[in-house]
C-alpha cells in the first residue's frame, strides 16, 4: 500500500483574500481568531497572514487589550475567574 | 483639523443622565476648541475581558469628531479628570476632516 505524503492545506492571508474584513480593535471577535486561548498573538507562519496585515493585526490586538475588549492573559480573563471562584 | 475617534469605557453604575452630562461636557469641549462631533455611538453594557477597577462590566461609548491636532491632549486631559471613565483610547481616523456647515 502506498501512502500519500501529507500535504498541509495552503495558508493564505484572510485580510488580503477578503477585503470586507475590517481589521480594527473594535472587532474583537475577529481578532480572537489570531490569538491562542491563553491570549498570545499567533505567529504569521501559523496563521498565514501577510507581513503588512500582521503588523496591523498586532497593533489592533494591543489596542483591544488596552480597552478590555480582549484579555492580556487567560488568568486575568473574566470567564476563567468565574469558573475558579 | 483631523478626524479622531475616542472609545470610552464608562462605569456601569453611572445612570443615563450622568452619562449624558459627561458626553455633553466632552462635546462642549470639542466645540469650544473649534472641532465638531460627527457621531456618538453607544455600544451598551458589555462584559469586560478582564476586571477593571474590580468591576467586570462596563459601558462603551464611541465618539467620532474632527479636532485640530493640538487640542486632542486638552480633550484627553478632561477625560482623565472624569471619575466615571475607566479607560479611554483615542485613534486618528483620517488626516482630513470635512467640516459640515452647522
Amino acid at each position: 500500500m502506498v501512502f500519500k505524503k501529507f500535504t498541509p492545506r495552503k495558508k493564505f492571508c484572510r485580510f488580503c483574500a477578503n477585503g470586507d474584513l475590517q481589521l480594527t480593535y473594535k472587532n474583537p471577535d475577529l481578532l480572537n481568531d489570531f490569538v491562542t486561548d491563553r491570549g498570545k498573538i499567533l505567529a504569521r507562519r501559523i496563521t498565514g497572514t501577510c507581513a503588512k496585515h500582521q503588523r496591523q493585526l498586532t497593533r489592533e490586538i494591543k489596542r483591544a487589550r488596552q480597552m478590555a475588549l480582549m484579555y492580556y492573559t487567560a488568568t486575568h480573563s473574566t470567564e476563567v475567574r468565574k469558573k475558579t471562584v | 483639523m483631523k478626524k479622531y475617534e475616542t472609545l470610552l469605557l464608562l462605569d456601569p453604575e453611572v445612570g443615563s443622565e450622568g452619562r449624558q452630562t459627561l458626553l455633553d461636557k466632552l462635546s462642549g469641549i470639542v466645540q469650544r476648541d473649534g472641532g465638531q462631533v460627527a457621531e456618538v455611538d453607544d455600544w451598551g453594557q458589555k462584559q469586560l475581558a478582564y476586571p477593571v477597577r474590580k468591576v467586570t462590566r462596563g459601558r462603551y461609548v464611541r465618539l467620532e469628531y474632527g479636532l485640530p491636532e493640538e487640542k486632542v491632549s486638552e480633550l484627553e486631559r478632561n477625560i482623565r479628570m472624569a471619575d466615571e471613565v475607566f479607560k479611554f483610547l483615542t485613534v486618528k481616523l483620517e488626516d482630513e476632516f470635512a467640516q459640515e456647515a452647522s
